[in-house]
């Protein structure tokens, strides 16, 4: 590894070791061990029917990922069933209800999902060395973090300045900015949800509220970045790796990223997987994603953070040492039933 | 038709009752799922209410206001090359709404494909304003054939007198013509309404809350009862447009002769060009924009297997459904309690997509060996499109020489040797037709098929949905072409199979 690489990972170790969030989450029973992200050509072969269900799959970069763990192993036969990952959730929870059982892994973009299925029970345990692979903080006994990802909020350079921009959420309610958002995408009832943790039921009704007023719907967050950049909205609530995409096709994209301070605004999510079913096969599915190679694809293209150890952060992206993440435990992102009740009720879904 | 004593009844009866029974199922369930519910109705509610009747509305009066002067313009006016502008007017049937508001979406407002290739600002396409235009443009042709065809059956004596007693052109067809055809453009409406109601695609890509987009939010939330009392409250507003479509029957006028108007140089040219923004915002714009993604993208990312998924379970729905009509549509020729059970499959039609979906969704969890197989999501094409081939079936069967029946009887047939030699042959068209229709319509089919499609089963609709929710539109250009192209195909030889007088585009002569 160049010098270089080595001390920007060494870097966000750092950072991310020094996250409130995740210091309280690793207090699991799982030993703070660490091992360097290993290559696919130690991994063993897959074989076998293997069902995944997928929640949203951030387009075609998971799907040239799965391609590529397709392609090395022809006698793998996966199956994908693509959905919203809060959608996929539930379904998996309700098939459990009913007796079903149609998935052995589930590789989410929201922890709050994964929560939501190791809670009701169904989730495997993972080997200790599996999960040693990934970065202080971010090891489960249960899932498997994937990759990271920050609220941000994406702003029109062309109409604001960064000094313009409240640096805490709850001011964006009362500044007469336009606002892009996407109540029904996961990540974002996620986000909801910590701000129901962090500021109680009644603060984040009327935020949702007052935000609503001057706030136009997308369907998913790379429409509120491209929303922003068009000029339809001044600034959006997304996270932080679609403006980053958005940038790199389009160096001059009229978007940048603000970040709040110290609340929901700013909240360090992770996207995970886990097993459903017993046996090797799902383990070692999962050891695929969490290979130097998955790692590194996934932060050099869909900017994302690579949780597991000694792989480079995504470029473009300001130090995580810079950002003040809330304290909010990840799994409790899972409570996610009276987040779609309060949103329902104040009439943004 | 067959000959029966009073007391025996007709062969068909028992199987077509069997099948309208289960086409009332799927609302059995939501009404087991809705009783979980408490939450009746809440002030969003009202909301969603209003986005779905204004949506509606706008849609019905739009497409009149375009539709009438269209069937007008084709049923009387002399144009060169009048059967090509009849098939180019006809043709946004064949495009999926939702297709076209994904493109007319993509191609409109800051930033939109328009604005990038000419510069020219554009406003965004979106909302109810959004949502009626791409409905209008996409259900007119419902408008403008069922009008069309009451036209066609008129009497041109009478407009003639209306001239020769002084009265003007214009004011005869006000007056004289259209009080007649009236019928004709309610029933259009009707669909049309039917149709807005039911779809899906449209309003969630233009982003308006509507019953079928809200209901999909809850379904994502595996909010099933909530999906399921929402989707009671939308089929009491289908039920009430298909009880109104029902009371809604074509104009029983003897036909004479056509009105002819010739239009001079400038009135023609007059007329093209009020036809043409129709044409090229329905048309023109989506196929171009589908163009301009796969120039800019090619085929990435797309697989055959997609469209042969979506025609192989399409086939199989019609396949089935065609089987599952003829009784019923026999049972309908043969007496009252007939009619009533076919008028029980119609209820599958009104019944939306998603609401079926949502059902079905519920079925399958008690019965696993159902949930997520292929099965189930025939089963649901089955149960929504059953009446158009029935309907199909019906009418041809009801179209036959009822003394040839009569006839094979006299010689010794027993009913069922002479349902089998001289009817079903005989319907045997009408049978292909409604295949036909069933078939188009099970391959646009969009969220029925994304709640119950097999792990792993992409049609071209779902991998649609899948490249827009991402944002990758370019890798909508293959699918969607496709869907268009199939749709073309499948219209064609529904309108060459299908003799029905409503969506006749061929000129049958009248006298």
């Amino acid at each position: 590894m160049q010098r270089r690489a080595f001390l920007h990972s060494l870097a966000a170790v750092g950072a991310l070791g020094c996250l409130p969030a995740a210091r309280a989450l690793a207090a699991g029973p799982v030993a703070n061990t660490s091992v360097n992200a290993v290559s696919v050509d130690q991994l063993p072969k897959l074989e076998g029917d293997l069902t995944l269900y997928l929640g949203r799959g951030e387009g075609g970069l998971y799907e040239n990922v799965l391609e590529a763990i397709k392609k090395r192993n022809p006698k793998l036969n996966l199956q994908i069933r693509r959905g919203v990952t809060a959608a996929l959730a539930n379904t998996i929870v309700a098939e459990a209800k009913a007796g079903v059982r149609r998935a052995d892994v589930f590789w989410a973009v929201d922890s709050g999902a994964i929560g939501l299925v190791a809670d009701a029970g169904l989730a495997r345990a993972l080997p200790a060395e599996l999960t040693a692979q990934l970065k202080p903080g971010f090891q489960y006994p249960q899932w498997a973090p994937v990759t990271g990802r920050i609220r941000t909020l994406p702003y029109n350079t062309g109409r604001l300045s960064a000094d313009q921009i409240p640096d805490s959420i709850m001011a964006l309610a009362d500044s007469d900015l336009t606002i892009g958002w996407a109540p029904a995408y996961a990540a974002f009832q996620s986000f909801v949800t910590a701000m129901r943790l962090l500021q109680g039921d009644k603060a984040t009704g009327d935020w949702l509220r007052a935000i609503n007023k001057r706030a136009k719907n997308y369907a998913g967050e790379l429409g509120v970045v491209m929303g922003v950049e068009r000029g339809e909205v001044d600034i959006g609530l997304a996270n932080h790796y679609y403006t980053l995409r958005l940038k790199s096709g389009k160096p001059d994209a009229k978007v940048d990223l603000a970040f709040t301070k110290n609340d929901a605004g700013c909240l360090v999510n992770a996207g995970g997987i886990l097993a459903l079913s017993d046996g090797n096969l799902p383990v070692n599915f999962i050891r695929y994603l969490l290979s130097r190679e998955v790692q590194s694809y996934l932060a050099s293209e869909a900017f994302e953070i690579p949780l597991v150890t000694g792989v480079k952060p995504p470029e473009g992206l300001v130090p995580l040492s810079s950002i003040s993440p809330p304290k909010v435990d990840l799994t409790q992102l899972a409570d996610l039933r009276p987040t779609l009740n309060l949103m329902r009720s104040v009439g943004v879904l | 038709m067959t000959l029966r004593s009073p007391l025996q009844w007709p062969a068909s009866y028992p199987l077509a009752l069997v099948i309208a029974l289960m086409a009332l199922v799927p609302v059995g369930v939501l009404f087991g799922l809705a009783s979980d519910e408490v939450q009746l109705f809440d002030a969003h509610n009202l909301k969603v209410l209003t986005n779905t009747l204004l949506l509606m509305v706008f849609t019905v009066l739009g497409a009149i206001l375009i539709g009438v002067p269209l069937a007008l313009l084709t049923a009387y006016v002399q144009m060169p090359g009048r059967r090509l502008w009849l098939i180019l007017l006809a043709a946004p049937l064949a495009i999926p709404s939702y297709i076209g508001a994904f493109t007319l979406y993509a191609a409109f407002g800051r930033g939109g494909e328009i604005e990038n290739l000419s510069g020219l600002p554009m406003p965004a396409m979106d909302g109810l304003a959004g949502a009626s235009i791409v409905m209008i443009l996409y259900s007119y042709p419902f408008v403008m054939l069922t009008t069309r065809a009451s036209l066609l059956s008129l009497d041109a004596s009478l407009v003639n007198a209306a001239r020769t007693l002084g009265m003007s052109l214009t004011a005869s067809l006000w007056r004289v013509v259209l009080p007649r055809v009236a019928t004709g453009v309610a029933a259009g409406g009707l669909l049309v309404a039917l149709y807005t109601l039911s779809d899906f695609g449209t309003p969630a890509i233009m982003r308006l809350d509507t019953f079928t987009r809200v209901i999909f939010v809850e379904y994502n939330a595996f909010g099933l009862s909530q999906a399921a009392m929402l989707s009671l409250q939308l089929l009491v507003i289908v039920g009430l447009v298909l009880f109104l479509e029902s009371r809604v029957r074509g104009s029983r006028e003897r036909p004479g002769r056509h009105l002819t108007l010739w239009p001079g140089r400038w009135q023609r040219l007059a007329i093209a060009l009020s036809v043409v923004p129709v044409l090229v915002l329905a048309i023109v714009l989506p196929l171009a924009v589908f163009g301009v993604w796969l120039f800019r993208e090619g085929t990435e990312g797309f697989e055959l297997s997609y469209a042969w998924n979506s025609a192989h379970a399409s086939f199989l729905a019609a396949v089935f459904a065609v089987v599952l009509a003829v009784p019923v549509a026999h049972a309908a020729i043969a007496g009252r309690a007939g009619r009533l059970m076919e008028r029980m499959t119609y209820f599958g039609f009104g019944v939306p997509g998603i609401v079926m979906g949502t059902a079905l969704v519920y079925i399958g969890l008690r019965l696993p060996f159902l949930y997520q197989t292929l099965a189930l999501l025939v089963l649901a094409y089955v149960l929504r499109f059953l009446p158009l081939a029935v309907g199909s079936v019906r009418s041809t069967a009801e179209g036959l020489d009822p003394s040839l029946v009569k006839a094979a009887r006299v010689l010794g047939a027993s009913p069922r040797e002479a349902f089998q030699r001289v009817t079903l042959p005989l319907t045997v068209r009408g049978m292909v037709a409604g295949a036909a229709l069933v078939f188009l319509e099970a391959m646009r089919e969009l969220p029925a098929t994304l709640m119950l499609g097999p792990t792993g089963f992409e049609t071209l609709a779902t991998y649609l949905w899948r490249v827009y929710e991402a944002g990758y539109f370019g890798r909508a250009a293959i699918p969607g072409l496709l869907l268009v192209l199939m749709s073309a195909l499948g219209l064609a030889l529904m309108l060459s199979g299908e003799r029905r007088a409503e969506f006749d585009v061929t000129e049958t002569p009248h006298s």
